[in-house]
């Protein structure tokens, strides 16, 4: 998979399957990109695929400020290959401990 | 804050040169028992529990021999001390107290510096003491970049009514109390008693409670976060949510469980319901509302300050793993934060948590999003399909909190209905 992949401050990770971009027309993952006053996180590449317009070593420290607005963009206008990973792993291992112990976490679920 | 138990506390003190009873922490009767032999003489078993007035509630007991501190041992170790297990006791040598004194610095949000309190009646009950009129109180805000040497410590206490030589060794342990309190980011560093003995000035105990955001800077400490809420322990969820917050200092995720397994809900024939709100007032106006309503939010959680969207959607998978809610409020303030980031947090959250349901929540919910970019929230709502469900309501700025608990309960009501559930 050709991606662009980056780290986001709080722990997680930013990955974009660039194949899946060649075939979107809406790029709709760059113009949500917006850090007011910062200008964008993401730009377009010489080859017309998203970019990364800052290193990845200060998206990493909080040049990306995760307000997911690619993430819900690409998922609503673009084709779906953008996906941003947010762990948390100590939820889940409540989760995990409530399955267990056989209560369903909140109704519905 | 991070209060410590008394034999940390303890330690700190001793690492500044203040001295404290020789002493030992057990956690078994027979251990108890070696600790009494080893200190020699008589002892005092003091509960390990993070609360005041231990000796009132029993948690403070002599024994005169090991055999003796044995039996007591047994009997205080497993007990319940104001609603917490007693599963450590502090053995200690007993001291002979002459006369027993009041020391303390603590962080002072009116004087914006670090307040030291020193009062010749120290011991139990010692604010009922003071407001009494009891013994003699000197006070005065520390200049943090003097910081609080001998002399200044010394004139401080100078107009209090005791021996000279007391008056100086009180001065010492103000300086060295100071230490301690700037060295380990305290917010209170409290001795009570401080007790005058033949063998001088010895702290019978200490209150020492570290700001919860200077934890991370002391991991000698060992301390994940705030040992207590309120009077009791953190739950196994608070200490998840805790993490989210813990290093991203982007706005907040403040999330304590209110009702933790339901049973207060549960008493008072009310709903537990999940609750999210954007500053302290508004989530209290908008309980307030919900109440009287019959619903019970099983947390509290602010949400304020621009969090990103990414602690948003973090603290909203925490909310909604409360089993046994039957909804979940989200709540605004007019508030400057940036509200559409806000909400793709939560989007991002319900789409996951809700996955299998193709996104559409199963249990009725409210949001209300009110203030900065609440048109974008709104629309950002629609537009990724959350409003069209039906256990789904968007109010915008022009909604009350009345009106968003009655939407709440409307919702509540016919989402029981519908599952042939009496209505509450």
């Amino acid at each position: 998979m050709n991606a662009l992949t980056w780290n986001v401050f709080s722990g997680g990770t930013v990955t974009i399957d660039l194949d899946v971009c060649t075939g979107c027309t809406t790029k709709a993952c760059l113009s949500a990109c917006n850090v007011p006053n910062l200008g964008s996180a993401l730009t377009r590449g010489d080859d017309g695929l998203p970019a990364l317009a800052i290193s990845p070593d200060r998206a990493a420290k909080g040049g990306c400020i995760e307000c997911l607005a690619c993430d819900l963009a690409c998922a609503a206008d673009g084709l779906g290959a953008l996906s941003f990973v947010l762990p948390t792993p100590e939820t889940d291992a409540y989760l995990d401990a409530l399955r267990t112990a056989g209560d369903a976490p909140g109704r519905g679920w | 804050m991070a209060k410590l138990p008394e034999h940390q506390g303890k330690e700190l003190l001793r690492q500044a040169g203040i001295v404290t009873p020789a002493g030992h922490t057990v956690e078994s009767a027979s251990d108890a028992a070696a600790a009494a032999r080893t200190i020699g003489g008589s002892v005092v078993l003091k509960a390990q529990i993070l609360a005041g007035k231990r000796g009132l509630a029993g948690g403070v007991i002599f024994a005169d021999d090991p055999s003796e501190a044995q039996t007591k041992a047994a009997a205080l170790l497993g007990s319940t001390l104001y609603g917490r297990t007693v599963d450590t006791l502090l053995v200690e040598a007993r001291c002979t107290i002459e006369r027993e004194l009041y020391v303390a610095v603590v962080s002072d949000t009116v004087a914006r510096a670090p307040l030291m309190i020193v009062s010749t009646s120290g011991g139990v009950e010692i604010e009922e003491a003071a407001a009494a009129g009891a013994g003699e109180t000197v006070s005065g805000a520390v200049d943090m970049r003097r910081g609080a040497p001998v002399y200044w410590c010394l004139d401080l206490v100078r107009t209090l009514t005791l021996p000279e030589p007391v008056l100086v060794a009180l001065a010492r342990v103000l300086s060295k109390l100071y230490d301690v309190y700037t060295g380990y980011d305290c917010t209170l560093a409290e001795i009570n008693p401080l007790a005058l003995t033949p063998a001088g000035l010895v702290a019978l105990d200490a209150r020492i409670a570290v700001d919860d955001d200077a934890l991370f800077r002391h991991p000698e400490l060992h301390i994940e976060r705030s040992q207590e809420v309120g009077d009791r322990l953190p739950t196994a969820l608070e200490l998840a949510a805790a993490k989210i917050d813990e290093n991203d200092h982007r706005g907040s995720a403040h999330f304590v469980q209110i009702d933790p397994d339901g049973s207060l809900a549960k008493a008072q024939g009310k709903v537990s319901i999940g609750f999210d709100g954007i500053g302290t007032g508004v989530s209290m106006a908008v309980m307030d509302e919900l109440v009287p309503l019959g619903f019970l939010p099983m947390n509290f959680c602010d949400t304020s300050g621009n969090p990103t969207a990414s602690k948003l959607y973090r603290i909203t998978k925490a909310i909604l793993a409360q089993p046994l809610i039957e909804g979940y409020v989200f709540a605004s303030c007019l508030s400057s934060q940036q509200l559409d980031v806000t909400a793709r947090g939560l989007i991002k959250a319900f789409k996951e948590i809700f996955a299998p349901h193709g996104g559409a929540p199963t249990i009725p919910c409210v949001f209300s999003f009110r203030g900065a970019w609440d048109d974008v929230a709104i629309e950002l709502f629609r537009v990724h399909g959350l409003s069209a469900h039906p256990w789904v309501r968007v109010l915008g700025r022009d909604s009350t909190e009345r009106e968003l608990a009655e939407a709440f309960k409307d919702l509540h009501a016919r989402w029981r209905s519908e599952r042939g559930m009496a209505v509450a």
